[in-house]
């Protein structure tokens, strides 16, 4: 009896993370549909699987690499590679189906290289594959230091075509649920994924040789297995499948550039591959858990785009504490194994340490809730923070943001001005439009009052050069659009130099805005005259 | 044991762990001299020194400052991978001291926050919290480590991701600008000549380098790094050398986060220590430590592995290489110093020295 | 049992040496067909390189191999297993995230249509193991079955992929319990029924009389004979185990003599009741200052552990120890050297030396490690302990700067003791000082031993070889199975102590 549940229970342990994944990913799901009405429709589903089809394709291979033991931090430059690259040759004119072939050689290529450093130069996975991160990023801008869009129609077909889900979708009318052939193109990798892991020699020898701190290779070498073979060729296949995500890419965002896919976009997929059940230290784990993991990643993002008030940056942090949960469930699982052999094996691990670490996961886990409910309380601390600043004005978040007055700074431009500097939002609302005159002239106007203020002209053409060293007119400076959190403000600037004229505008929370656009906003706050705060 | 007895010892000098960064840095620059005119001039300007060199100096303060604890975490067998986002979170969390106003409600007298003597916190406050913020951060990864027995590479990933949104949770994702000018002398101040930062790593280095070798930290680090079981029937606390080695580099990662800010004047958490962990790595793998088994250490080795790191950055730029795609050839580099440094290619090189010798050996 | 007596492996004349020790020297060694020949020895007596050498894990320095009447070069280890020779160790060689079918099968899974067929391997992989007469589910995870099951799985990939000829059995039981070990020994039986020679290690000396046909003794790399097990008395093996002729009243032993008026009557340490389950049952132990102690028992017995419980690297169950009359809690070596308790691990190499280090870096280790971070030894004071030690104990370096890797076994022995002597404990446990190490080293330790003695230190001296115990021990502790026997005195003879560790039979 007891023998039989035990076996039941040791059969199906491996399985813990990934059930652990489908409930936490069927309870949020359910949660965000009982908050808000608008994730009730079926369609918001199929968009988790819609706007993440080259994760998808990347965690597959990334799960094969984990399993065996290793890690390849390459992915997300390889994604960046492949979109530059066939985004320029097919700029040339070259077949779009000969640009995808060549690019899954190159990924193939690429892999190999790297699988070739790792099993017969001994160099780190994690240090060999950062550096085919880094060749790959490089080489875009070798390619192409400009975004280069695709216009070509074969991939304009593959990302506009609407497969509709029959049941849920109108053929007539071409209106309802669907997905994309990105999609199916996913879960046809996903299922060879499934296929190459469970059911062919080279996927069960991935699995021999993972895991165990490095025992299981030697194991596995010395069952006669095909070691190095196998753990060259796992790199390979990720390379493919990197390659594919990346044509998968550049056909969803229609152009190929080297900032694609970046801010730590290797780290999601590896995060999603963990959250999917995968060990980290290799040995275990299923290609299926990771379609879980990327859904559940979508769906975190989802998420947080349907509450509205909270950032995008909130993503990285829900996946952050859901890896350490998920890390925690490993170990605990991983101590439990050794537990158990610890009864078979009187001495092995003494009953004091395996105390302790209990003790300290106690304590991490009380860490881990005063950081959470530290994060949750901070914006409150900030805003009672702000507020002791202050004449003590109530925050009213409830108003609305206007429209930035672009026209109304194109007319001022007409007329002579040189720059116009505008922003508006905050917790206020505020709608300010400064125009800046080559004589010295400042006028603010908030749309309730004007306010004028002289400067030296010298001050003028001095700020003028500078914003042009900060390279206003250069490719540094772009425009970055959304709109913004709560408290945050959007910008609309023009700037005319040298004959030049350029209109930047930029959002502060939560985007990529370049840098330099700060420096700039924070000059021109210095010449410009201050509106007072309304008293109420 | 045969030993050459001439003036100097040629094989020290070649096993001297100073040895191989030295070389590279030394073969970058020549590369330099040789194919850049003007590399290595330098110039007075405005009261300080300009041109090249120092460029690579004050670029370089970062990774040195990060290399140091860096150096620690991998002697004791470890890795911190967290060090680029606490970067961002002791940036945040100086930017947010500095001027919280920007934050909800503006101030009454707006005009203040341009002003560059303006700060909402003390001054000391500014650079003391946000170092013993990353203090705690490096304790939090210490602690997985060391006591829940995680994998230092996994254990310091998830601080990884969270991390920049911790950074930014701290400044409600607003770029804030930094006006106060004591505060923007750390990145951009220059005494004597040269840039203020450089000071500082110096200043880094010196602590490093008391801790570990006018104390018995070093050795210790070292003693857990080659042997951990050894180390515990001799007597040493493995732990808690464990824990102090990611405190220290997390000290040291909140050092390079405020100098960071302050040389691009804005808070921005996507920005500050992005790539900074692969930079600090590589220093200290070009300065000879070895990551995943650690053991023995130098610290000037480390120095010099970032200033190899900074020296191909800059050379590569005056090569005309556009900025963006600089790091494929650092890429190339990184590879190239880890393959010589290899056992296969050295083993490799020892053959062919053995073969050409005598020619009878091998069959 | 044995129809056919033909020799499957023969091997003459077999010499290997490692830097510093002569591991095996001038080996002969028969395995015939259906038989099950036991090897005994202690560590160190050369029984692991002899299989190294078997299973082409090492080279031979000189001497022959043959299988059946073909000389043959083993290689590499995978070139064994293509020959038919197949090892199975305590700690098994296969994967533990795999299913026990799997870990049967894989490399040979059976295909169908380009893709495995699982439910025939998991037929055949059950087929084999029911050849051996063990049922269980094999779509178990082997890491969830027993050592026991595992090492069955081990046994049954070898015969399903190489057909193996030759079994090795490193020490497979000790991690057993009594029923699994019955498991094992039957798939053994049946086994030796089909015609396979399996080579069986083991410390355990009732399981030699229970299974072996044949057991061959090794000592100190040396072959002592090759015996029909049903004709040689339990106490003859120990004494060709670990006896050998006592030289009457050498220095040693005279040294011995005139220290033993310096013991002090009241203990340093007194044990009560401690115990640890599973690896040593409760003890009361005495040591003083100015007396060494011996520990005498065979692999196993539990030797190793009571140094760890008293060095605190091990938490007792049960029991006090007590130290000049105080109880004391141990709870970690950093509290045991703070007071005054000092062990020289067994494993030199993973638990004693720091091999990066210099000898200076680690004879000051310890010393350093109990003066705490801040304090720190300057260099001259490092050199200056450094160069004492070294010119104390006589350890040949060439220098104080040079990695303790680059040194024999001896002078690294040396430099551990070092290590612990420049602490100035007031008890000292060495465990196996002496393995592994030459013969004028060894007498060099002995002497250094009693000599601590004599300055008031109390020791605790483990060791494999009983002569040398005897020769160094005030008192001799005698273990068996994890139990504390009986005490000796000084002038206790060879026969004594050999019949207390052999037992009443």
């Amino acid at each position: 009896m007891m023998r039989s549940m035990n076996a039941t229970f040791s059969k199906n342990r491996k399985l813990l993370p990934l059930a652990a994944t489908i409930i936490l990913f069927c309870l949020a799901y359910g949660a965000g549909a009982l908050f808000y009405p608008g994730m009730r429709d079926s369609q918001v589903f199929f968009t988790l699987f819609i706007t993440s089809p080259f994760l998808l394709i990347n965690a597959v291979g990334e799960t094969l690499v984990i399993i065996s033991g290793g890690i390849d931090l390459s992915v997300s430059g390889m994604i960046a590679l492949t979109s530059t690259a066939s985004a320029s040759l097919l700029r040339g004119g070259w077949n779009p189906w000969l640009v995808m072939l060549l690019m899954l050689a190159m990924g193939a290529a690429l892999g190999t290289i790297m699988g070739l450093l790792i099993t017969y130069m001994k160099v780190q996975p994690f240090i060999a594959t950062l550096a085919g991160m880094w060749f790959a990023r490089g080489m875009c801008y070798i390619i192409s230091d400009l975004e280069v869009r695709i216009y070509d129609p074969t991939y304009k077909l593959l990302a506009g075509t609407k497969l509709l889900i029959p049941g849920l979708a109108d053929p007539v009318t071409q209106k309802g649920d669907y997905v994309t052939i990105l999609v199916v193109l996913s879960m046809f990798v996903l299922a060879a994924g499934i296929f190459i892991s469970q059911y062919t020699r080279f996927g069960r020898t991935v699995y021999s040789i993972g895991g165990n701190n490095g025992a299981n290779e030697v194991s596995a070498r010395l069952m006669g297995l095909p070691v190095n073979r196998t753990k060259v060729l796992v790199y390979t296949f990720n390379g493919i499948c990197s390659a594919l995500a990346g044509i998968a890419y550049s056909i969803y965002v229609g152009s190929g550039h080297g900032t694609h896919a970046s801010n730590g976009y290797e780290m999601t997929v590896i995060a999603a591959v963990v959250i999917g059940g995968t060990m980290l230290t290799g040995g275990e784990g299923y290609v299926f858990g990771s379609l879980f993991g990327v859904l559940t990643t979508a769906l975190i993002q989802t998420l947080i785009q349907f509450n509205g008030r909270l950032s995008s940056w909130w993503t990285s942090i829900a996946i952050g504490l859901l890896t350490l949960f998920f890390i925690g469930v490993q170990s605990l699982l991983v101590n439990l194994n050794t537990r158990q052999l610890a009864r078979r094996r009187p001495g092995a691990v003494p009953g004091k340490q395996a105390l302790d670490r209990r003790m300290v996961f106690a304590y991490s886990a009380g860490i881990v809730v005063v950081l959470v409910v530290g994060a949750l309380l901070m914006p409150t601390i900030q805003r009672t923070f702000a507020r002791t600043f202050t004449s003590a004005t109530p925050a009213s978040s409830a108003c609305d943001l206007k429209p930035l007055r672009k026209d109304q700074a194109a007319q001022l431009m007409k007329d002579g001005a040189v720059i116009t500097y505008e922003r508006n939002g905050g917790l206020r609302c505020v709608d300010e439009l400064y125009a800046i005159y080559p004589d010295g002239r400042i006028v603010a106007d908030n749309g309730q009052q004007k306010l004028t203020k002289q400067v030296a002209p010298a001050d003028v053409d001095h700020l003028l050069s500078d914003i042009n060293k900060l390279g206003w007119f250069t490719d540094d400076m772009y425009t970055t659009n959304h709109r913004p959190c709560g408290a945050c403000f959007s910008y609309a600037t023009t700037v005319s130099y040298n004959g030049q004229t350029k209109t930047v505008e930029a959002v502060d929370g939560g985007t990529d805005a370049p840098a330099n656009y700060w420096q700039m906003s924070g000059e021109v706050l210095v010449v410009v005259p201050q509106f007072s705060t309304p008293s109420e | 044991m045969k030993k050459p007895r001439f003036g100097f010892d040629v094989r020290k000098i070649v096993e001297s762990r100073l040895f191989y960064p030295s070389v590279t840095l030394a073969l970058i620059l020549l590369v330099d001299a040789i194919f850049i005119p003007g590399f290595f001039h330098l110039e007075i300007k405005e009261g300080h020194l300009f041109g090249n060199l120092i460029d690579v100096l004050r670029n370089s303060t970062p990774i040195i400052i990060l290399a140091m604890g860096m150096t620690l975490v991998i002697a004791t067998g470890g890795v911190d991978l967290s060090v680029g986002a606490v970067m961002a979170i002791a940036a945040s969390t100086a930017c947010i001291m500095l001027n919280p106003n920007l934050i909800g409600v503006r101030l009454a007298d707006v005009t203040r926050e341009a002003d560059p003597t303006y700060s909402a916190s003390p001054l000391w406050a500014v650079f003391i919290v946000p170092l013993f913020i990353a203090v705690i951060c490096g304790l939090w990864n210490g602690a997985l480590v060391a006591y829940g027995k995680i994998q230092p590479m996994v254990a310091t990933l998830i601080l990884m991701i969270a991390g920049r949104g911790i950074a930014q949770l701290v400044t409600n994702a607003i770029k804030i600008i930094i006006y106060n000018n004591t505060f923007l002398q750390l990145g951009n101040g220059w005494v004597l000549l040269l840039p203020f930062a450089l000071f500082i790593a110096a200043a880094v280095f010196a602590l490093a380098w008391f801790i570990t070798r006018r104390s018995s930290i070093g050795l210790f680090i070292e003693s857990v790094g080659i042997n951990a079981r050894s180390s515990f029937y001799s007597g040493i606390d493995e732990k808690k050398i464990k824990l102090f080695a990611y405190m220290f580099c997390g000290f040291c990662a909140g050092a390079a986060g405020l100098i960071a800010v302050s040389s691009i004047r804005t808070s921005d958490a996507n920005q500050v220590g992005l790539y900074s962990e692969l930079d600090a790595i590589l220093a200290v793998i070009i300065g000879g430590t070895v990551l995943g088994s650690g053991g023995r250490f130098s610290l000037l080795a480390s120095v010099i592995g970032a200033l190899v790191i900074q020296a191909t950055t800059t050379s590569t730029l005056a090569f005309g290489v556009p900025a963006s795609a600089i790091i494929a050839v650092k890429a190339l580099v990184v590879i190239i110093v880890i393959l010589l440094y290899s056992q296969q290619v050295q083993d490799f090189v020892r053959r062919l020295a053995t073969q050409s010798r005598p020619k009878e050996s091998r069959s | 049992m044995t129809e056919s007596n033909s020799a499957i492996v023969t091997m003459q004349g077999i010499s290997k040496s490692f830097p510093g020790v002569q591991a095996l020297e001038n080996v002969d060694f028969v395995l015939r067909r259906g038989e099950i020949h036991a090897l005994v020895g202690e560590n160190g007596a050369g029984k692991s390189t002899l299989i190294k050498v078997m299973t082409g894990v090492e080279r031979p320095d000189r001497g022959t191999i043959r299988l059946g009447d073909k000389e043959t070069v083993i290689r590499s280890p995978l070139e064994a297993q293509k020959l038919g020779i197949t090892t199975v160790y305590q700690e098994v060689n296969l994967c533990p995230n795999l299913t026990v079918a799997e870990n049967i099968m894989i490399g040979r899974q059976p295909m169908k249509l380009g893709s495995i067929d699982w439910k025939t391997m998991n037929a055949r992989a059950r087929d084999v193991l029911s050849g051996l007469d063990i049922n269980l589910d094999v779509t178990r995870t082997l890491g969830s079955c027993s050592v026991a099951i595992q090492q069955m799985a081990a046994i049954a990939r070898a015969l399903e992929i190489s057909a193996a000829k030759i079994l090795i059995l490193d020490e497979p039981t000790s991690s057993l319990d009594a029923h699994e070990t019955q498991l094992l020994f039957g798939v053994m039986r049946k086994l030796r029924a089909d015609g396979i020679g399996i080579i069986f290690i083991t410390h355990f000396l009732d399981q030699v009389y229970e299974i072996a046909d044949r057991t061959t003794v090794l000592r100190n790399g040396k072959l002592v004979g090759t015996y029909e097990t049903a004709s040689l008395p339990r106490l003859e093996l120990i004494t060709k185990m670990i006896g050998r002729s006592l030289d009457e009243l050498d220095d040693v032993t005279r040294l011995k003599v005139s220290t033993s008026h310096h013991i002090k009557p009241e203990p340093l340490v007194h044990a009560q009741g401690l115990g640890r389950a599973g690896s040593i049952e409760p003890f009361d132990l005495e040591l003083h200052e100015g007396e060494v102690v011996g520990l005498a028992g065979l692999l196993g017995s539990g030797r190793t552990e009571i140094a760890q419980l008293l060095f605190g690297a091990d938490k007792p169950d049960t029991g006090t120890i007590s130290m000049d009359g105080v109880q004391v809690e141990y709870s970690s070596p950093v509290e045991s050297i703070a007071r005054g308790v000092a062990l020289c691990p067994e494993d030199r190499k993973a638990a004693g030396i720091v091999d990066d280090l210099t000898v200076r870096e680690n004879i000051i280790l310890a010393m350093q490690a109990s003066l705490g971070w801040i304090k720190h030894l300057s260099l001259q004071e490092q050199y200056a302990i450094a160069d004492k030690y070294i010119k104390l104990l006589n350890i040949s370096t060439p220098s104080a700067d040079q990695p303790v890797k680059n040194l024999s076994g001896g002078n690294q022995q040396k430099v551990i003791l070092a290590r612990w002597l420049a602490t100035n404990p007031r008890l000292l446990i060495l465990d196996e000082p002496t393995r592994g190490i030459d013969v004028g080293t060894k007498a060099e330790i002995q002497k250094l031993v009693l000599s601590l003695a004599e300055e008031g230190k109390s020791c605790m001296f483990i060791s494999s070889e009983l002569e040398e115990v005897l020769r160094t021990s005030h008192r001799i502790v005698v273990l068996r199975d994890r139990r504390k026997i009986v005490e000796f005195g000084g002038d206790a003879t060879e026969q004594q102590v050999m019949e207390s560790i052999a037992g009443s039979k």
